[in-house]
């Protein structure tokens, strides 16, 4: 036997369960731009059918439905994806920050430009040609000295601008470190959070969404491993570093991330593009700079003394090659001008470091005080003679000045540590080009690796909304769906009305 | 595969394609406002290395052409001189055949004698010559003076200088700029030294003529009249080879530049169709994503 109300209370069951369909397609509607949202689903199912109740089983047939209820009500996401979408955003994270490191230090460089070292290094060259000219001069030295200084400058500018990046990126990394504790506090508190409410039994989707997302941008900063426990999600890095415990962020630190990425923990991300481009990049542009400044003062190189010229003491007869380090090695077999009684003074270095040490780089190369304070201690003349019974220093001869210019075309032998630049023997001119064709092939190639990065990215991310995105078009039909169904309800609920209003009030009134 | 479609799909694909459309031409208006499509060295890695070589290498043909102007003028004015020198050693040679002439009395003689002396003091005069303060036949000793006249025609006399001085016109090329006065005037230990033949001619016709010794002064004077022919047609011949060299720096110029300019610079019409090209689809994104952004079903429910 069935009650008399229960399809009354069939009616109800669909108007709540209606309701709830309605007000989930709203929040739906509501959230359709909210980034990291997913789509919520009701999950329907009839409620259980009933059968009369009685002292033995009813000789009714059938099961009587009792309607409709929801079980739940969850998100429609695929984790599938969330992996594949923070594999990729990783490496978007780790090859846009090497693009933009790279594309600062073409910026530095500045080639091709009027006012790159190439240039101030041809017009170094040619200062010397000048100077060639009119080796008895002070005019022709002094072009050479601010050209020297010129050069100086721009070396030690260049230096100076990849040491000033090398301090912003260590400033980057340690904002990261600290966005990434501050991220893991928020997932380790929303885990607290989702836990509480999975002990009564619900889905707390909205804060599933929240702690998706967190752990999303958290996979574009570093490389994390996401395992979900009964305890929320716990995220590490590598294989020392624990982000997220349960409701416990221990987090990290900057040593942290650096010893991990040494130990290969850190693969990706923009953590490992910001130590790659410190430590890598930058690093070996800083110290092919350095080479390039040693070997223009220290490296090897054979030139041509020619004959007539004062070598040893002695008057060469014939043109002699000899091996001398570098130009300042060169400078030095030059002769000063002397005002007799003084004998001729064998020129000095032409440049020093700043800080004394042996080793030249490009952050220390300095010109000489001396040629500072005096340009007529730089030597143009190879050549002494006995004149009028005393040594002098012959001012016309202009050997020295030639075999400078002629540097420019000269090989050095570059020390084993700019190796990583492929040139051991070569011009100063090669080795940057060379230096510089390096640099933008690895710019180029960061910039094509963060564009597919990106699309990559994008792409997944697309695949992602197309499962969990909210479409408005299929939302709305969906509440045309849930509104007639709640009408339907609503008329069916009348007509149980109708039924037992005729059996109240109509029935019983026969022949009256 | 039944993918289902939502609007933020749509809206970030259409997001990702228009910002392509936007990337590439941006860098085809850099490539057309700046006319070069090298810009930095990722625009094209190889092409810069040439690039930077080329730029060095007309940086140094600018110097050169330098040079080559100085050297031109340096070598026409030791030609001046030198022809100047020509000149007094041709009115030397006349002197010395009206003198040997036989019909000459004492007192022409003595008058032609006076002549030679003005001619040696003007030898010496241009054997000191300068040039921007430089004299030019003491060699590379260019600071000091390489004849006296008290001295000169001495057998102790001092030796000018006899190094060149050279001057670089590219890589391994370099031409002497000038004669050492060794060459133009005679060694001091040369018989046909010029200074010592003119104070012989000088010597054998007054106070007394000396026939004899004359015709033997005016043979070495004849001797080193060739050489400074020789010398003349020298500095001409180097002058000529630094006309060569100029014109050489000139059609090298003209190679780099353009060669400078294929690796550099944009090719306007092929960047201007494609820059049209990118347009029309930038255009086409445009138009089609405002369709299909716009409208959802619920601009069709009433």
């Amino acid at each position: 036997m069935r009650s008399t109300f229960h399809s009354i209370e069939t009616a109800k069951r669909a108007l709540f369960t209606e309701q709830a369909n309605i007000s989930t397609t709203g929040h739906n509607i509501s959230n359709a731009n909210t980034p990291g949202f997913s789509r919520q689903r009701v999950n329907l199912v009839a409620s259980r059918p009933i059968e009369a109740p009685g002292y033995m089983r009813t000789n009714i047939p059938g099961q009587l439905g009792t309607g409709v209820e929801f079980t739940s009500i969850t998100r429609v996401r695929e984790k599938f994806l969330d992996d594949q979408f923070r594999n990729a955003n990783r490496s978007l994270g780790e090859w846009s920050v090497q693009t933009d490191t790279l594309s600062k230090i073409e910026t530095v460089f500045n080639e091709p430009s009027d006012s790159g070292i190439r240039t101030v290094m041809d017009n170094f060259w040619k200062s010397w040609t000048d100077l060639s000219k009119d080796p008895e001069s002070i005019t022709g030295r002094k072009i050479v000295r601010e050209n020297a200084l010129a050069l100086v400058d721009a070396m030690n500018e260049t230096s100076k601008h990849l040491t000033d990046l090398q301090a912003d990126l260590t400033t980057n990394i340690a904002t990261k470190t600290e966005q990434i504790n501050s991220i893991s506090k928020s997932v380790a508190d929303l885990n607290l959070e989702i836990k509480r409410l999975e002990a009564y039994g619900d889905n707390p989707n909205d804060l599933m969404d929240e702690r998706d997302y967190l752990v999303d941008q958290l996979s574009k900063m570093v490389n994390v491993t996401v395992v979900n426990t009964a305890d929320g999600y716990n995220i590490t890095v590598g294989a020392g570093i624990t982000l997220v415990n349960g409701i416990n962020a221990p987090g990290t630190t900057v040593q942290g991330l650096e010893e991990q990425f040494n130990g290969g923990g850190v693969v990706g991300g923009e953590i490992e593009g910001l130590i790659v481009s410190r430590d890598r990049i930058l690093m070996d542009y800083k110290s092919q700079l350095d080479a390039m400044a040693d070997t223009l003062v220290n490296g090897e190189i054979t030139v041509t003394i020619p004959a007539g010229s004062t070598y040893n003491g002695t008057k060469l007869i014939d043109d002699t090659p000899v091996t001398v380090k570098g130009i300042n090695g060169l400078h030095k077999l030059g002769f000063l001008f002397n005002t007799p009684p003084n004998t001729p003074v064998q020129a000095g270095d032409i440049f020093v470091t700043s800080d004394g040490s042996t080793t030249v780089t490009a952050e220390n190369i300095k010109l000489s005080q001396d040629i500072i304070n005096d340009p007529m201690n730089i030597a143009t003349s190879l050549r002494t003679e006995v004149i009028s019974g005393s040594l002098e220093t012959v001012k016309g001869n202009n050997s020295l000045a030639n075999l400078m210019a002629g540097l420019k075309e000269t090989q050095f032998q570059f020390s084993p540590v700019a190796s990583q630049n492929g040139i051991t023997n070569g011009t100063i001119d090669e080795f940057y080009a060379s230096m510089i064709g390096q640099l933008g092939l690895q710019s180029q190639e960061a910039d094509r690796q963060s564009t597919n990065q990106q699309d990559i990215v994008t792409q997944v991310d697309s695949r992602r909304q197309s499962v969990s995105g909210v479409s408005l078009d299929e939302e709305m039909s969906d509440l045309i769906k849930y509104q007639h169904a709640y009408s339907a309800a609503a008329r069916f609920m009348t007509a149980i009305d109708e039924t037992l209003d005729k059996v109240i009030n109509g029935m019983g009134v026969v022949g009256r | 595969m039944a993918l289902r479609v939502t609007p933020g799909m749509m809206q970030s694909q259409l997001m990702r394609n228009i910002n392509h459309n936007l990337t590439r031409m941006s860098s085809q208006q850099n490539e057309l406002s700046t006319g070069r499509r090298l810009n930095k060295p990722s625009d094209d890695p190889v092409g810069i290395t040439y690039s930077l070589r080329y730029r060095s290498e007309l940086a140094m043909n600018e110097q050169y052409d330098k040079n080559v102007s100085q050297a031109k003028s340096q070598l026409d004015h030791v030609d001046t001189v030198v022809g100047q020198l020509n000149d007094i050693v041709q009115r030397a040679q006349e002197l010395c055949i009206q003198a040997l002439n036989g019909t000459n009395p004492q007192t022409a003689l003595d008058a032609i004698a006076v002549e030679i002396g003005q001619i040696y003091e003007q030898a010496i005069t241009i054997g000191n010559d300068q040039l921007n303060g430089k004299f030019i036949f003491n060699g590379q000793m260019t600071d000091k003076a390489p004849y006296d006249a008290t001295t000169a025609y001495t057998a102790t006399a001092p030796e000018s200088d006899d190094q060149l001085i050279n001057v670089r016109f590219s890589a391994g090329v370099s031409v002497p700029i000038n004669v050492t006065g060794g060459e133009v005037f005679g060694k001091t230990t040369d018989s046909d030294n010029l200074f010592k033949t003119l104070k012989d001619i000088q010597n054998a016709l007054t106070p007394t003529a000396n026939k004899t010794a004359l015709e033997n002064a005016y043979g070495r004077l004849n001797t080193r009249y060739d050489q400074i022919i020789n010398v003349r047609s020298e500095v001409g011949a180097r002058t000529n080879r630094v006309d060569l060299i100029d014109q050489r720096l000139k059609d090298l110029e003209y190679n780099i530049t353009t060669l400078q300019s294929e690796t550099e610079d944009t090719d306007m019409a092929e960047t201007i169709m494609r820059y049209n090209q990118e347009e029309a689809v930038y255009q086409a994104s445009l138009s089609t994503g405002a369709k299909i952004i716009s409208p959802t079903l619920i601009d069709y429910l009433r």
